[in-house]
């Protein structure tokens, strides 16, 4: 496949009052919604919509939609609606990263959204489902116990009722439906692409491989990225298959800007420490606490981001945790990990071919505007990647594949 | 007379189709002890003194302590089921007396609306199980496990057993089975939280004996709960506790031991 390259943005509501998030300690679940500002709320969704188109009209492959709930992280409470959206204002994809499937009660109407999606688009749509982070099973009341329990059974009966013509009945464990037999099926045959979100549980990425799916590393660093394509490649040898790029999506925060020095100072925005949005003030650590994650301990409201049963013992324990919370704590040490991406074209150029020469991935995703990072400021990013950086990426083939030396990280 | 952190006899054995904890210690007439969402962290003060002239029983419900996890416990009313089954293949003859303590509480009262065989007499303590008319039942999730435990107690820092078990630098293990607990109350309690939307409906059905004692200063279930059950099941009695939180076998077990006994003998 050639390279992917799509943009994404939390579309976050950044216009809390900082001082209330000083007093709350926290921005998300019990924040109290009395501060929300519909005048406020609707330019925000003007501005940001505006962006994705803008980077269509740059040269992007498409874009990526998102959802969160009781969280100023991001104002996306439907994914679906997000993709609907902008399945009038941009010309390329659309990946839903994604539906959070163990939210739902009735999984049907998540496989029915996506095939209308993907009947009004033209087949443009990537459909991906997450866990949902632990702040959305408390928003939703879905029992954390049982979160990967239903995303398993809630991604089984989706698929079936894509590939299997209905009507059929389900009886399961935690979903029971008399009659599955959804009228709209997607354009895309047998269904479009499927991705799997993760933020580094191994569970995850052994399932997502099993399955066969794109796994989608949702804004981790990059160490602990190879690693889980090595986690991917280790179960398809086991099963005697050898997954194509296609099968990695990589989803990374990233500044650009003229020069390193502007990129470095915009990329402030995308660190918890300043004024980035959805992320613990007081800590300032927690960089992608808002995706949810297996290194949210640092957040002020760890139990928050991690109730009973949600997060696996396996997962906490993990190497790949620890590394991520290692990396935790300054915006230079983000930088450092690679949690954060930036510099001018030039020096991001070479900073990406040596992701690439790493990871190889099949879909690269630049969480390219975040928090307050100005409007300009982002659409000058998102120019730069379109004119300058993507189209010096797109044919860059990973060492991976090459058997060349990996393209070193730049010195400054 | 402290309590040990040991029970006099703390086995696992193959009972109600999963590897069950059960400690045990005393001689005379059985009582069975169905603990609650925090588990057992030891043979408790009040356990010593009832053991004095009873023979105490008390099984880690299944995903508690070292008792296995069984898929298919769901609610509490499963969890209900499993005590009755484990009482019989424990060779327990009924009725029996029985203590049930918060959440267990709960499981002890929808035995009783079904089995009264069951029962001889029943102590509930703190009893979850029922929506309160005033207030809220606490909400353990969307707090750490260390802070739930704390509000069990009226006051934390004088509670001999609250320093005996918690009031020290936890170890991995022990924090680990703090996590265990809050996950298996979690796959029973979630939804409707901590209480049954038929169990009140039922209570006057029940012909045992009832007690139910509570800390004056429960902040984990409001005394309403305690009042609603007592109101409800003929004959029952609810007696509060003074300067006791919600874990009023733990804060104040000589008077909680002295309450059961003196039910016991009534």
């Amino acid at each position: 496949m050639q390279r992917q390259f799509f943009f994404f943005s939390e579309m976050g509501y950044n216009a809390y009052p900082e001082e209330e998030a000083d007093k709350y300690g926290y921005t998300s679940l019990m924040f109290p919604n009395s501060i929300f500002d519909p005048q406020k709320a609707r330019d925000l969704w003007q501005m940001f919509l505006r962006e994705h188109e803008f980077a269509s009209e740059m040269g992007f492959d498409g874009s990526v939609c998102n959802e969160h709930h009781n969280n100023v992280l991001s104002m996306q409470e439907s994914v679906n609606i997000s993709a609907a959206v902008l399945t009038q204002r941009i010309k390329g994809t659309i990946a839903l990263i994604g539906n959070p499937l163990p939210i739902h009660d009735n999984p049907v109407r998540v496989a029915e959204e996506i095939a209308m999606l993907d009947l009004i688009s033209g087949g443009r749509i990537i459909s991906g489902f997450v866990r949902g982070t632990g702040i959305e099973q408390l928003s939703t009341n879905a029992n954390p116990a049982y979160n990967r329990e239903r995303f398993e059974e809630a991604f089984q009966l989706i698929k079936k009722a894509w590939t299997v013509p209905g009507p059929f009945r389900w009886e399961g464990k935690h979903y029971h439906l008399r009659v599955v037999n959804p009228w709209q099926l997607p354009l895309q045959q047998p269904h479009p692409p499927i991705w799997a979100g993760g933020i580094l549980s191994p569970e995850t990425i052994r399932w997502a491989a099993k399955q066969r799916i794109t796994y989608l590393v949702l804004g981790s660093a990059l160490d602990a990225t190879a690693s889980c394509r090595e986690i991917y490649h280790e179960v398809a040898r086991e099963d005697g298959w050898v997954p194509g790029p296609e099968k990695l999506g990589y989803l990374i925060h990233t500044s650009v800007m003229d020069t390193d020095e502007e990129a470095f100072e915009m990329g402030k925005y995308h660190y918890g420490g300043t004024s980035a949005i959805g992320r613990g003030k007081s800590t300032g650590g927690a960089l992608t606490q808002g995706t949810g994650s297996a290194g949210a301990s640092s957040g002020p409201h760890p139990e928050w981001a991690a109730p009973p049963g949600y997060i696996s013992a396996q997962a906490k324990q993990g190497a790949m945790a620890r590394e991520r919370r290692m990396s935790e704590g300054t915006y230079e040490g983000a930088i450092k990990a690679g949690l954060i991406v930036s510099g001018g074209p030039k020096t991001i150029i070479q900073k990406f071919k040596h992701i690439i020469d790493r990871t190889d991935p099949g879909y690269l995703t630049f969480w390219a505007r975040e928090g307050r990072k100005p409007h300009e400021a982002t659409m000058r990013g998102i120019e730069l990647l379109g004119k300058e950086v993507i189209p010096e990426l797109r044919e860059h083939k990973s060492a991976l594949v090459t058997g060349k030396e990996v393209t070193p990280w730049p010195e400054h | 007379m402290a309590g040990t952190l040991n029970a006099p006899n703390d086995t696992v054995a193959r009972l109600a189709g999963i590897d069950t904890q059960v400690r045990r210690g005393g001689s005379g007439t059985p009582l069975l002890v169905i603990h609650g969402e925090l588990g057992v962290p030891g043979w408790l003060e009040s356990y010593s003194r009832l053991s004095q002239s009873h023979d105490v029983i008390v099984p880690s419900m299944p995903g508690f302590g070292s008792s296995q996890r069984p898929d298919w416990i769901m609610s509490i009313h499963d969890l209900a089921a499993w005590i009755t089954w484990f009482a019989r293949d424990s060779g327990i003859n009924t009725p029996v007396n029985v203590i049930g303590c918060s959440m267990g509480g709960w499981a002890a009262a929808e035995i009783a609306t079904v089995a009264p065989q069951f029962f001889n007499k029943l102590v509930l303590a703190g009893p979850m199980g029922i929506k309160p008319s005033k207030g809220e039942i606490f909400d353990y999730f969307l707090e750490n496990g260390m802070t739930g435990l704390r509000r069990n107690f009226h006051q934390p820092e004088s509670s001999v057993e609250f320093q005996r078990f918690y009031g020290k630098e936890l170890t991995m293990e022990e924090t680990d089975l703090i996590e265990q607990h809050r996950e298996m109350t979690c796959r029973m309690v979630w939804k409707p939280y901590m209480h049954s939307l038929t169990l009140a409906n039922l209570l006057p059905a029940i012909r045992t004996p009832t007690l139910i004692v509570q800390g004056s200063e429960d902040r984990i279930t409001p005394l309403d709960c305690g009042a609603q059950y007592a109101s409800a099941i003929p004959g029952a009695k609810h007696v509060t506790v003074a300067g006791s939180g919600h874990a009023v076998e733990m804060e104040k077990p000589q008077e909680f031991a002295g309450l059961v006994l003196e039910f016991f003998k009534a």
